[in-house]
């Protein structure tokens, strides 16, 4: 009762807070809490039967069946790692260029070209992948290809670049950075002009030079939102950005061994039988390993900074 | 209660409503004629109140579709008492929205499926359609009648019919298409061109004198032909033709396909096939600049016709195998009706009423007549300029053999449609649908090993020799011979039923 009371009294204190909150609460529990009753799904063999929650419960139970095609080949293993990988690859040089990038762009003088550059960056983000898909065609094609035509004029050899696997590690993530690297340095940029200008002068009456004044003020204050950003990073590590792998490589068959990833995967597999049980169990499978990440890296970050950890 | 706290709660319970109500528009918006086909069926008690379908097709939208149905509901409100609601999707979407649709349990009466969209039979396995054979025979007496028994036959799942089958071209034939200005040019003559192997001296004497036509126009979805009958779709197994044992093979491991891939390896080294033909995802492109002498199509009486006008250049084809019912051609394109569906006798009703009355196919097909279109006394339409905001693909509504002629065509158009179709023999794995539920793991396995090289394979891109024994392998490693046995088991079972 004492306890009830207490809740009460904080409820009516913090009334505005939670009024604000509260909109976005709902959006959460509707969209992200309802949606998980799903998941039982992964465990059933989904068949209509009436309306959706009729459907649920009179699908049969098959266990971990749904679960058995994510590992049954040899592509497992294949998936799994070019997935790992390419996300790995995508936090680490994502983060650094990022913020190089944000640090640039603050240092320029000239404000009107830093504001060109900024949204030059950024314009890249808000293109669809299957308009990336053809601006990479128009580089990498065989007979029209850009790239082709300057090595022709060089005196190269041609490249069939959408059949020779061993380019493509590099082709993807340059595509990737291209992609996203703008909008990331955005938020670096807009944490960097939240920095106290004070410190910057007293570091240049210190005599600091800029570099001096980028490796002790800057960077030191961006790393709680680097940690932030890169544990949330993490979280998503098992999920691949599906028209990067499917639409830019052209959905080919050659490159598969360096292009295909747990979501292709998935697609693949699944269009033929279209069984809702085995892709929400994919879906499953890559939120549980996700969350467990997120988990085990932020406690490693709160050992070492409590400050920076998510929670 | 202070006033201040009363506002509060009055303020957190009206968000609270705005909230539900828009996560409930969210499942409503895509079908927010349910609630009027639900008031209708409460009201069709008394008879007087017309019962509202909805009805669910493939396309891309239409500006004039409500317009449309408003006649057609004065139409069939009168005959059948039924008025129709038709939401359009796009191509595209179709399949996904369809499936997520169904899954949702919405509230839909008659549903376009077919076996490449919104695919038929394992929508039919899983639920979503209701069995129509007592419909059929209670309400669907027109359509049996028009009917090639064909097709009632071999849309059968399990035994039991889910769908009407649109009344059009029936038996599946692969044809060789050429440019018919670049024969001219070079004076070649496709008397004699069947085989794949066939092609080359024409494909040799265009690669010379043309150098910048394709001679043979191929994509990421070129299969040659062989004379097997597949399983599913674009999925390595298959039967033979003429095999009475019904014995299910891999489409690599078989004579007739080792020699296609070599020849099309052939082929693509000569630099007869596009250089990234295993990954070009359609042939529109070069179809529209006629930069191309040949390829391979599926044909229908008049095909040449159609192509010709389509492509603004002429277009003769020759056919590259026998004219063969496919459980793929008679489940082209069916409409069913949803096992959620309040008023299936009524939604059976329709189909049939659309299906027998050329005038309600009519204006489904081609709009309001003197808005959209002009008949002719013969039977021609005319289109007028406001066509262009009804545009329907004819196909996929039904009997196709009502609609009305284009200009250009044969006064005998469907007596020409009736004689190919009965010309058709059945292919052998027609009737017969693979259950792959009990192995659907090992499907989605094989997609994956199978999407690997199956393109490369098939245009000729990669040599056969090379890569037919990995390929066979990874298929096998990937569990295709468990899916083998299975499909079997079902064939000899099939086979023991139906007495083949």
């Amino acid at each position: 009762m004492k306890t009830l009371g207490r809740f009460a009294k904080d409820f009516n204190r913090n009334k505005a807070l939670l009024l604000m909150v509260l909109p976005a609460t709902l959006w959460f529990i509707f969209f992200s809490y309802l949606p998980m009753l799903g998941t039982v799904i992964s465990f059933k063999e989904y068949r209509v039967k009436g309306g959706f929650l009729s459907s649920i419960i009179n699908s049969k139970w098959v266990g971990f069946d749904n679960f058995k095609f994510l590992f049954s080949t040899d592509d497992a293993f294949i998936i799994t790692r070019n997935t790992l990988l390419y996300n790995i690859v995508f936090i680490f040089i994502g983060l650094v260029l990022a913020v190089a990038m944000a640090i640039v762009l603050s240092e320029i003088a000239n404000k009107k070209l830093a504001k060109w550059y900024q949204t030059g960056m950024f314009l890249p983000y808000f293109l669809s992948w299957v308009i990336v898909g053809y601006f990479a065609y128009s580089f990498l094609s065989f007979d029209r290809g850009m790239v082709n035509k300057i090595a022709l004029s060089l005196g190269f050899d041609p490249v069939q670049f959408y059949s020779e696997p061993k380019y493509w590690p590099f082709i993807i993530v340059i595509v990737f950075l291209w992609k996203s690297l703008g909008y990331n340095s955005v938020v670096y940029l807009a944490a960097i002009m939240g920095i106290d200008k004070s410190l910057y002068e007293a570091a240049m009456i210190d005599g600091a030079n800029k570099w001096q004044q980028i490796r002790n003020i800057t960077l030191p204050m961006l790393t709680p939102l680097m940690t932030i950003l890169t544990l949330l990073a993490i979280g998503r590590i098992f999920y691949a950005d599906f028209g990067l792998f499917y639409q830019v490589t052209r959905d080919s068959g050659t490159l598969y061994e360096v292009t295909n990833v747990i979501d292709t995967y998935v697609y693949r597999g699944l269009k033929t039988t279209g069984e809702i049980g085995m892709s929400t169990a994919a879906g499953l499978y890559q939120s549980f390993v996700g969350f467990v990440l997120v988990i085990t890296s932020n406690y490693v970050v709160r050992k070492f900074n409590k400050d920076n950890a998510l929670f | 209660m202070s006033s201040t706290r009363k506002k509060l709660s009055i303020g957190l319970a009206s968000i609270l409503a705005v909230m539900l109500f828009l996560s409930a528009c969210g499942n409503n918006a895509s079908n927010n004629n349910a609630s009027s086909s639900g008031n209708a069926s409460g009201s069709a008690s008394n008879s007087e109140e017309p019962v509202e379908l909805s009805w669910y097709m493939v396309g891309t939208p239409q500006k004039d579709v409500d317009k449309v149905m408003e006649e057609v509901s004065k139409y069939t409100k009168d005959k059948i008492g039924v008025t129709v609601k038709m939401t359009m999707i796009d191509w595209g979407d179709y399949n996904q929205k369809m499936q997520v649709l169904t899954a949702s349990g919405a509230d839909m009466d008659i549903m376009f499926t077919a076996s490449w969209a919104f695919d038929y039979v394992q929508n039919a396995r899983k639920g979503a359609f209701a069995p129509i054979d007592d419909l059929l025979t209670q309400y669907g007496k027109g359509i049996t009648d028009i009917l090639d028994p064909a097709f009632i036959e071999g849309s059968k799942v399990d035994g039991k019919n889910y769908g009407v089958p649109a009344n059009k071209e029936l038996p599946a034939q692969e044809v060789w298409r050429f440019n018919k200005n670049l024969l001219d040019e070079n004076k070649l003559s496709i008397d004699g061109v069947r085989t794949l192997e066939s092609l080359e001296p024409l494909l040799k004497t265009v690669k010379a004198n043309n150098p910048d036509v394709i001679p043979l126009q191929v994509d990421k979805n070129f299969m040659p032909y062989t004379p097997y009958d597949y399983l599913i779709e674009k999925f390595p197994l298959a039967v033979k033709l003429d095999d009475t044992s019904y014995k299910i093979v891999n489409i690599f491991d078989t004579p007739e396909m080792k020699q296609a891939l070599a020849t099309m390896h052939k082929y693509y080294a000569a630099g007869y096939v596009p250089t990234e033909a295993a990954t070009l995802e359609s042939s529109s492109d070069v179809q529209a600049t006629g930069k191309w002498f040949a390829d391979k199509a599926t044909t229908q009486p008049f095909a040449d016709n159609v192509w010709s006008t389509s492509y603004g250049y002429p277009i003769v084809s020759t056919p590259q195998s026998d004219a063969l019912i496919y459980n793929l051609s008679v489940m082209g394109s069916m409409q069913t009706i949803s096992a959620n569906s309040k008023h299936k006798e009524k939604a059976m009703e329709f189909l049939n009423l659309l299906n027998t009355d050329p005038a309600l196919r009519n204006m489904v097909d081609s709009g309001i007549e003197g808005t959209h279109y002009n008949v002719t006394p013969e039977g021609y339409i005319e289109n007028l300029p406001e066509s262009k905001n009804y545009d329907m693909p004819t196909f996929a509504l039904g009997n196709v053999m009502l609609t009305y002629l284009n200009p250009g065509d044969p006064a005998d158009k469907w007596e020409q449609f009736k004689a190919y179709n009965d010309a058709g023999k059945p292919a052998i794995l027609l009737g017969f649908n693979f259950d792959p539920t009990s192995v659907s793991s090992e499907i989605a396995a094989v997609q994956n090993a199978k999407e690997a090289f199956w393109a490369p394979l098939m245009t000729g891109t990669v040599d056969p020799d090379k890569y037919l024994p990995q390929a066979i392998k990874k298929l096998n490693d990937a569990g295709l011979g468990k899916i083998q046995a299975e499909a079997q088991k079902q064939i000899d079972a099939w086979k023991a039923a139906n007495g083949k």
